[in-house]
């Protein structure tokens, strides 16, 4: 480019002169500074602290007996605030196994500012995790907690004001702590429930349920029983016929249940003309088994073995093909980071150095740079090969 | 594991990574410690449904085409690190809406010529003005250059003689730099749009430093990576591994190990690592105050010097996956920078408020990178800062629900401006406060800005004090924290800086490797 004749009329010596007043003008401002403790940690920085505890403790208060299930009412100075429809990662030694699984918080966000939560714990077939808990947890005995995490959760600049909430099982969690919520005032939307049970007795919180519908009119509960019929309950499974004689107008979907019941529904929710946006849905922990996803060419019924690199130690593991990569570590005794299970929260990011592995597509929520790069999330990859693999522990 | 390095690096964002692979690069034994999962401080990604979101970059400037890279192309090719780098379509779009403000609607494109004929069409009469800035712009990219070869002590005699328009200019503040250029003041205000990406005032910043910013973007361009900024993090960590770095996630740094007045080591959630030299990723504040029992066996001038600075803009950014393409919604541009108020002084005032907010920098990713989402949808972030430290009042219960307000009010800001529908069409939403960026990031009051660097704590002087502003022996900062300041291209270019100090430093005591 051309150059100018350039003279910027005012500015003569003057200007190099302030330019010469830079360095005595910041060494007076650097020692303007006060005497007090240097530190970087400020009211915002303990506001994230305090709703992103890494770790929390708390003491088993109370049991409140279901049919298979238990819920615990969890008590300590101080819990996280939560979002209505998040989890904590509840960590446990079972025998020479580490592990953790995810438990919605069940009560009112208000409670854990008064250092309450509420889990509730449903037997699960052969399961490993349930079954201890419902077996050893007593009143005051201690728990190692996350802090809160997920994202199912209402959120008025995403949702429609009606919401309606299919729930199976355990999966009726979210929505009781979304129906105390509201109920609270801590959020303002319409619930309209659809709860599927096997039989009327099996139906957790029925009281409670009962007790916020007479409360507030912004919660209704549908009682669908799959193995029961009964007056006043609805007979069947929850389908896309049952919806629409429920859903008002405008609304938006969350779903909570067992693998089975969203296997169920991505067949009947076709039939509703809802887009994804108005589709939320709870993640699931991993099937049983790989074969479970017709994607899946390994042979399960073998055995490889895992090389397992973590903080500068190397371990050969066992690796069971059926099992997620996740608990083969975890039957080792070694303490792998996990929150969700469900292959979406990356919690659980690992490099896979060498070797094969399963991801199926419905899970795999891994970022794009990581997928490219050779990570994984054991918790939702199966081996197909020996491994070998590095984790990053807490 | 090893416990003996030769420098360890705490914190693997832009500064932190590039440091580290700078050392491995030149033979140390090197040690990453970082207290995430995954590398890359702010330049990451965060899932949710069916969008990959980009935290942080809104452009990267200095990366330069393949076989004819800028400064931080070349230097991250250096590494050996491999990203796809896609170019941006076009500089910015500016707004400005307010009441009682002359209304600009401005598309600014890359290229000097370019821009300066474009220019001229919205204002006509700017074109000698914007040859002047630029003709400065150039003078300044030389000196500096010149300032850079000299290794950082340029000599003043040859300054003056050399660089004598440099000097006249750099150091005032850019409004009276282009005040004095008779530029037409329409022209200044759509000139100062980059502003947002210092978070200081026009009438503040120094003129050396914005001049060669607004010059690094238009001249050359700017860049992203096309899988976000994880794409970057995890090749420079792949680049660190290569060359025999250790890095460990999930490990936090909580204290420095001193004797007689040096750093022998770092103590940390997962044991003591041993390293007489090291350079922070993050800030003083948490180097020499919480990692040093609040700075107590610092002398006092030192205490006073890190309390003195000041907190640049506090981070908030609101990221949507929306179920419409961008065409559909009618967003055309890749940024936009839309504000009330073209005076900047203002906006920075009403910066510290929550509810008069006025000026936001939002992006369409979708607009560079059309495959980034499926088919129908779009992602767009909007992004701004807090001048004053007002979220730290905020309480638990009230959270969310401010978080909230703020989202709600940039969006339908941004609806206004450009006569869109936006709120209809989010199928996800993910909203980061200055909260969110202490919680990942762990920086002081979520300072998306590191220290401001107005208020006669700009660039110049920071490099002109780099001996003084090494409080302890031994540790250099890699961070935007540092003398390079924040940003993308600041901090990897500070990174690789805080090794050559370091160098520097085991120069004179003669430090062997270990
Ligand atoms: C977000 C979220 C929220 C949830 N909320 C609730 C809730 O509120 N209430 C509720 O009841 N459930 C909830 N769940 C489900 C819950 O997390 C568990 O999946 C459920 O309790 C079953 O766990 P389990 O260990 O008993 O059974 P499984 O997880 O099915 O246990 C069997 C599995 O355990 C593993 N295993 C077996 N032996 C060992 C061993 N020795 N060492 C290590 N691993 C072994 C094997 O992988 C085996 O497949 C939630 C799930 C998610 C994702
Ligand atoms: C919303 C937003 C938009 C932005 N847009 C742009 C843009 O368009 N262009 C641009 O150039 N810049 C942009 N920036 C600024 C840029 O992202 C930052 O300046 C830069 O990433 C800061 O890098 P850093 O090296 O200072 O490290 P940081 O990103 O702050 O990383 C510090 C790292 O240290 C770790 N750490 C902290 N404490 C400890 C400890 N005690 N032990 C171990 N590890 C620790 C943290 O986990 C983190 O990984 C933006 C920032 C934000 C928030
Ligand atoms: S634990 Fe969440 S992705 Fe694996």
């Amino acid at each position: 480019m051309k150059k100018f004749n350039f003279h910027v009329k005012p500015i003569g010596l003057l200007d190099m002169l302030h330019f010469k007043k830079m360095v005595p003008r910041r060494r007076a401002i650097l020692q303007s500074g006060s005497l007090d403790p240097i530190t970087a940690v400020y009211g915002v920085n303990r506001l994230a602290q305090s709703l992103h505890p890494k770790q929390q403790k708390a003491v088993v208060s109370a049991i409140i007996p279901r049919r298979d299930a238990n819920t615990y009412v969890l008590r300590a100075d101080k819990l996280a605030y939560f979002r209505a429809g998040q989890y904590v990662s509840v960590k446990l030694k079972i025998g020479g196994a580490v592990t953790a699984r995810p438990y919605t918080l069940a009560a009112s966000p208000a409670r854990a500012l008064e250092g309450e939560y509420e889990i509730t714990v449903k037997k699960a077939q052969d399961g490993f995790v349930s079954d201890y808990i419902l077996k050893n947890w007593k009143v005051g005995t201690e728990v190692t907690l996350s802090g809160p995490e997920g994202p199912f959760s209402y959120e008025p600049l995403r949702d429609e004001k009606e919401v309606v909430g299919l729930a199976g099982g355990s999966g009726i969690t979210p929505f009781m702590a979304m129906a105390y919520a509201i109920l609270d005032g801590i959020e303002d939307f319409r619930l309209t429930l659809l709860y599927g049970s096997r039989t009327k007795a099996d139906i957790l919180y029925a009281d409670e349920l009962e007790r916020i519908c007479a409360a507030t009119d912004k919660v209704k509960v549908i009682h669908v029983l799959s193995e029961e019929k009964a007056e006043g309950f609805e007979h069947g499974f929850i389908d896309a016929e049952l919806i629409q004689k429920y859903a008002p107008e405008n609304y938006t979907l969350f779903i909570c249940g067992p693998r089975a019941m969203h296997d169920f529904l991505a067949r009947e929710l076709p039939g509703l003309d809802l887009d994804e946006k108005h589709i939320r849905r709870e993640f699931v922990p991993a099937p049983a088994s790989p074969t479970y996803f017709g994607s899946y060419a390994g042979d399960a019924s073998k055995v490889f073995t895992l090389k397992l690199r973590f903080l500068g130690e190397e371990r050969q593991i066992p690796l069971r093909a059926d099992e997620p990569i996740l608990t083969a570590i975890e039957r080792a005794g070694i303490a792998a980071p996990s929150r969700c299970r469900s292959g979406e929260c990356g919690w659980c990011r690992s490099r896979l150095i060498g070797g094969d592995v399963f991801v199926p597509d419905s899970m795999d929520g891994r970022r794009l740079a990581d997928a490219g790069a050779g990570y994984i999330h054991p918790c939702s990859s199966w081996a197909l090969s020996d491994l070998e693999l590095e984790i990053f522990p807490e | 594991m090893d416990r003996q390095y030769d420098i360890i690096v705490i914190g693997a964002g832009n500064g932190g990574l590039s440091a580290a692979a700078s050392a491995c690069c030149r033979g140390f034994r090197t040690l990453l410690i970082e207290q995430h999962n995954l590398p890359g401080g702010f330049a990451t990604s965060f899932r949710r449904g069916r969008f990959e979101f980009e935290p942080a970059l809104h452009e990267l400037c200095d990366v330069g085409e393949p076989g004819a890279r800028e400064e931080v192309g070349a230097l991250i090719d250096s590494y050996g690190a491999k990203v796809d780098w896609v170019k941006l379509p076009e500089a910015y779009r500016l707004i400005i809406t307010g009441e009682g403000e002359e209304p600009i609607d401005a598309v600014m494109p890359f290229g000097k010529q370019a821009y300066i004929d474009r220019m001229e069409e919205y204002v006509p009469g700017s074109r000698e003005s914007m040859e002047k800035f630029f003709y400065l712009a150039d003078c300044i990219m030389a000196a500096n250059a010149a300032v850079a070869a000299a290794g950082g002590k340029a000599d003043p005699k040859v300054m003056m003689r050399e660089h004598p328009d440099f000097l006249k200019c750099a150091n005032y503040p850019t409004a009276v730099v282009l005040r004095r250029l008779k530029m037409p003041l329409k022209a200044q205000k759509i000139l100062s749009a980059y502003w947002c990406y210092m978070g200081v005032n026009m009438e503040d910043l120094e003129f050396g430093f914005y001049a060669s910013l607004v010059h690094k973007y238009i001249v050359n361009a700017a860049y992203i990576p096309r899988f976000r900024s994880h794409e970057l993090s995890v090749a420079m960590d792949k680049t660190i591994r290569e060359h025999g770095g250790t890095i460990l996630y999930n490990t936090l740094a909580t204290r420095i190990l001193m004797e007689e007045g040096a750093p022998v080591g770092v103590e940390t959630t997962h044991g003591t690592f041993y390293a007489r030299h090291i350079i922070p990723d993050i800030s003083p504040n948490a180097v020499f105050g919480d990692m040093m029992d609040g700075g107590r066996d610092l002398p006092e001038a030192h205490i006073r010097a890190v309390n003195a600075r000041k907190i640049g803009g506090r981070g908030y950014c609101v990221y949507v996956g929306l179920n419409r393409t961008a065409e559909e919604l009618g967003v055309r541009e890749y940024s936009y920078f839309i504000s009330e108020l073209s005076d900047t002084v203002k906006e920075q005032e009403l910066a510290g408020t929550f509810r008069e907010h006025p000026m936001q920098a939002t992006i369409c990713l979708s607009n560079a990178i059309p495959d980034c989402s499926p088919p129908g949808t779009c992602i767009m972030s909007f992004t701004t800062f807090f001048m004053k430290d007002i979220w730290s009042g905020v309480t638990e219960r009230e959270y969310t629900a401010k978080k909230r307000e703020v989202a709600e009010k940039l969006i339908r800001d941004f609806e206004k401006a450009t006569g869109t529908s936006i709120l209809p069409y989010i199928e996800e939403i993910e909203i980061a406060s200055p909260a969110t960026l202490a919680r990942y990031a762990m920086v002081p009051q979520g300072a998306m800005y590191a220290y401001s660097c107005g208020e006669g704590d700009g660039l110049m002087a920071r490099l002109q004090m780099l001996d003084e502003d090494q409080r302890v022996k031994n540790i250099r900062f890699a961070s935007g924290y540092g003398p390079r300041l924040y940003g993308y291209s600041s901090t990897y270019m500070g990174g690789d800086m805080a090794v050559k100090l370091t160098m520097k430093d085991m120069k004179e005591e003669n430090y062997e490797k270990v």
